[in-house]
């Protein structure tokens, strides 16, 4: 009797196990693949079809699975921590450093020699956020360039030019409002997004006040010139009235909803306005013009924040296979696919493809011209892990935001920014 | 003899008995602790660990990616030096009091409202519960669409109604700002005050308000004389409850503000976000976050010896 419930449990036991063993049969070769979800869904799509086109091409699946430019690092956090990184990484312009100084990125330079045969030579810009050491950690994807919109009927209704420096945007800015078009025509939001973090380096580099030297070594924040900028564009909300404070609380679509509903003249944005517009048959769309962002004395310095790249993880455990897939989606065919149906988002920054036809507008030549002149994070050095931190930590907006939210002075501003960025190079310094 | 031979016959049965006692409190207790095992393991695993852990990790220069060294108080020293944390820690403040204080108010006056039977009052009832049930995002995205400057319905019906000339920076101004990420934090909490201030109102014995009454008090003498103080105990709870919750918030804020303008929304939730996840600091982002501990510490230990006095006292 008492022998029977062991005999029914052990039976239990077995069957359990029996049935959670996988089956006798070949393995299926699954990869993982991260990318970020853009604006221009679209674009989305074709990158999706040809992830999976080209998975099948290796006898692999694919996973993919999104994230957006606000969640990009708590996901990739969680991932580095548990060390589950996905076998092929789309990571923004910080990425890569961050990643390959972690050792958590093999060497693709083999794979970028092999992209180089298709796409041409990488534009030298492209090459201080994926190589360290003299060795590729990434393959540069594309670039998403911040340009300047603009109105261009209120423009002509003030009489003015499409601005070229940071105070023409204030004194035509300035005109708009006096003339009772709108309350608040300039829409840099200065705020802990990329339309904040990116004019702000691209306002401080056109002053001369970069923060290191050509080998990314911390050399101090130019106190002269960076009070010299931030004394530009603080009064657009402290006495010209022309910005809201609200703007300063914007997400990274706020700027793109105000100029799209007509309250906003001039926003810093990538090309996705232009997209939204053109889907929509938007009324403001033959008032939309584009040109790069503004000069300062020091000349043309654009920051090129938004860049994606192609990384291999060495999480992964299929690393052939993970290269491959790379291969493919960056062979010609399938990127200028991407290219073209990107609405002008995605700019290639290999130099065959900066050269298409497909650029060959109005829209496309500034957008294209922008990404040329465009300078990595950490310029003049290299991107670093202490350059990435310098962005995310959102050091140069606090820095805006001092001045006109908490109203300390541009040279205490100045002053506790330097600081901060000290001690973020002193605790991580350039290898 | 006889009396010699039966003791040791009737000795046995009792022994057994005993015996049996004895084996059965000990089955008993091994059966108590097999069925709080799971839920031990669960606190274990979920709770205690990830709570020791955080306070492990307050203690290094954890940065993600990198192992941990141990710095002791460093960075809770680092923090109180930065200007700017002790802006967090008093937005924090201002955020916790000033939500609490208006959900006891509104609580309160719900409560009181709905304590008469009336028709209607089910319904009614349910209908103040929605802000409760309904998912903190949402709210909290709603609010930011009301307080929007252009297109927010407040400022438009404002501006209709011929009160305002333009609109209000609800989201941009420090101070409004702060304002507005209580106004929705309030707006999410108060049923959940008013419920169970109402839920302690309806174990009042009505003896009482029927004495008050023929003695001529009047409804708020009633509510203050009676009414409060017989639900002491349940606001000292509720309060304390809805205070660890608030000062834990990240939602409200994050969504609507992101701690801006500037850092004048910026609570330890958030910034610690900030820390941990986009400068990748955890050893900082726990240390910051650790900060309101000590402050719910002693809260708890001070609601909980009130609780036990006026216990003591009744």
């Amino acid at each position: 009797m008492r022998q029977a419930p062991r005999r029914i449990l052990t039976m239990t036991l077995v069957l359990a196990l029996v049935w959670a063993l996988p089956p006798a049969r070949a393995a299926d070769l699954k990869l993982t693949l991260w990318r970020l979800k853009t604006y221009i869904p679209p674009a989305d799509k074709i990158l999706d079809t040809t992830a999976q086109d080209c998975a099948k091409k290796i006898g692999a699946e694919v996973q993919i699975q999104t994230y957006t430019f606000d969640d990009m690092w708590t996901k990739y956090t969680a991932a580095i921590e548990s060390k589950t990184l996905p076998d092929v990484a789309e990571l923004d312009s910080v990425g890569p450093a961050r990643l390959a100084n972690l050792g958590r990125l093999s060497d693709v330079s083999d794979l970028v020699g092999t992209v180089t045969k298709e796409l041409g030579e990488l534009a030298p810009n492209a090459e201080g956020a994926v190589k360290f050491g003299g060795r590729f950690y990434a393959v540069p994807h594309y670039a998403i360039p911040l340009i300047l919109f603009y109105r261009k009927d209120l423009l002509e209704k003030v009489g003015a030019q499409p601005p070229d420096t940071w105070e023409g945007i204030n004194e035509i800015s300035a005109k708009i409002k006096k003339a009772g078009l709108q309350d608040f025509p300039q829409g840099f939001p200065w705020n802990r997004t990329g339309d904040g973090y990116d004019p702000a380096m691209s306002l401080l580099w056109s002053y001369g006040a970069a923060w290191v030297d050509k080998s990314g070594k911390y050399i101090g924040l130019p106190k002269d010139k960076a009070v010299q900028a931030i004394k530009v564009v603080t009064p657009a909300y402290l006495t010209d009235k022309t910005s809201a404070f609200d703007f300063l609380s914007w997400s990274g679509s706020g700027n793109n909803e105000a100029f799209m509903a007509g309250k906003i003249a001039f926003t810093p944005n990538g090309p996705s306005i232009l997209f939204q517009e053109d889907s929509t048959k938007h009324p403001l769309r033959k008032d939309t013009a584009i040109k790069m962002m503004p000069r300062g004395p020091a000349g043309r310095n654009l920051a090129l924040t938004f860049v994606m790249n192609w990384a291999v993880p060495v999480d992964g455990k299929q690393q052939k296979e993970a290269r491959a897939l790379v291969a493919c989606i960056m062979s010609k065919d399938k990127f200028t696919a991407y290219m073209t149906g990107s609405f002008q988002q995605a700019v290639p920054l290999f130099k065959n493809l900066l050269n298409s036809d497909y650029w060959n507008n109005a829209d496309g030549k500034v957008i294209i011209e922008t990404v040329k002149l465009g300078r990595p994070v950490g310029w003049p050095g290299p991107t670093t892990p202490a350059a990435a931190e310098v962005i995310s930590s959102n050091v140069l907006t606090d820095m805006m935001t001092r001045v006109i939210v908490d109203k300390v002075t541009p040279e205490k501003a100045v002053e506790e920014a330097d600081k901060r960025i000290k001690e973020i190079y002193d605790r991580l310094p350039p290898k | 003899m006889s009396k010699i031979l039966a003791q040791p016959a009737a000795a046995a049965p009792r022994a057994r008995a005993l015996a049996w006692h004895r084996v059965n409190r000990v089955q008993e207790r091994l059966l108590g602790y097999a069925l709080i095992i799971p839920i031990a393991l669960l606190i274990l695993l979920l709770i205690a660990y990830p709570f020791f852990n955080a306070i492990w990790l307050s203690l290094t220069e954890k940065m993600v990616g990198y192992p941990a060294h141990f710095v002791g108080l460093r960075n809770y020293v680092a923090l109180w030096e930065s200007a700017r944390f002790r802006i967090v820690a008093w937005n924090s403040v201002v955020y916790t009091v000033g939500s609490i204080g208006a959900k006891v108010v509104i609580g309160l006056a719900m409560a009181a409202a709905l304590q008469k039977a009336a028709r209607g009052n089910q319904l009614l009832r349910g209908f103040l519960l929605l802000p409760w049930v309904i998912p903190t995002v949402v709210i909290a995205l709603t609010w930011r669409w009301l307080l929007d400057l252009y297109r927010g319905l407040v400022n438009v019906g404002l501006h209709d109604l011929g009160i305002i000339g333009s609109g209000i920076h609800w989201l941009g101004n420090p101070d409004l700002a702060m304002l507005s990420v209580i106004m929705a934090n309030v707006w999410r909490g108060f049923p959940f005050f008013g419920v169970s201030f109402l839920a302690a109102m309806q174990t009042v014995p009505q003896d009482l308000y029927d004495a008050a009454s023929v003695d001529g008090a009047s409804a708020w003498q009633q509510f203050w004389r009676i009414s409060l103080p017989s639900i002491k105990g349940v606001v000292a709870i509720v309060t304390l409850l809805s205070t660890i919750w608030t000062l834990n918030d990240f939602n409200i804020v994050y969504i609507m503000t992101r701690g801006g303008p500037g850092a004048a929304t910026h609570i330890f939730a958030t910034y610690s976000y900030e820390l941990g996840i986009q400068s990748q600091r955890w050893g900082m982002a726990m240390a910051a976050s650790m900060y309101s501990l000590p402050v719910i510490a002693l809260l708890i230990v001070f609601v909980v010896r009130y609780l036990h006095r006026e216990e003591s006292a009744s």
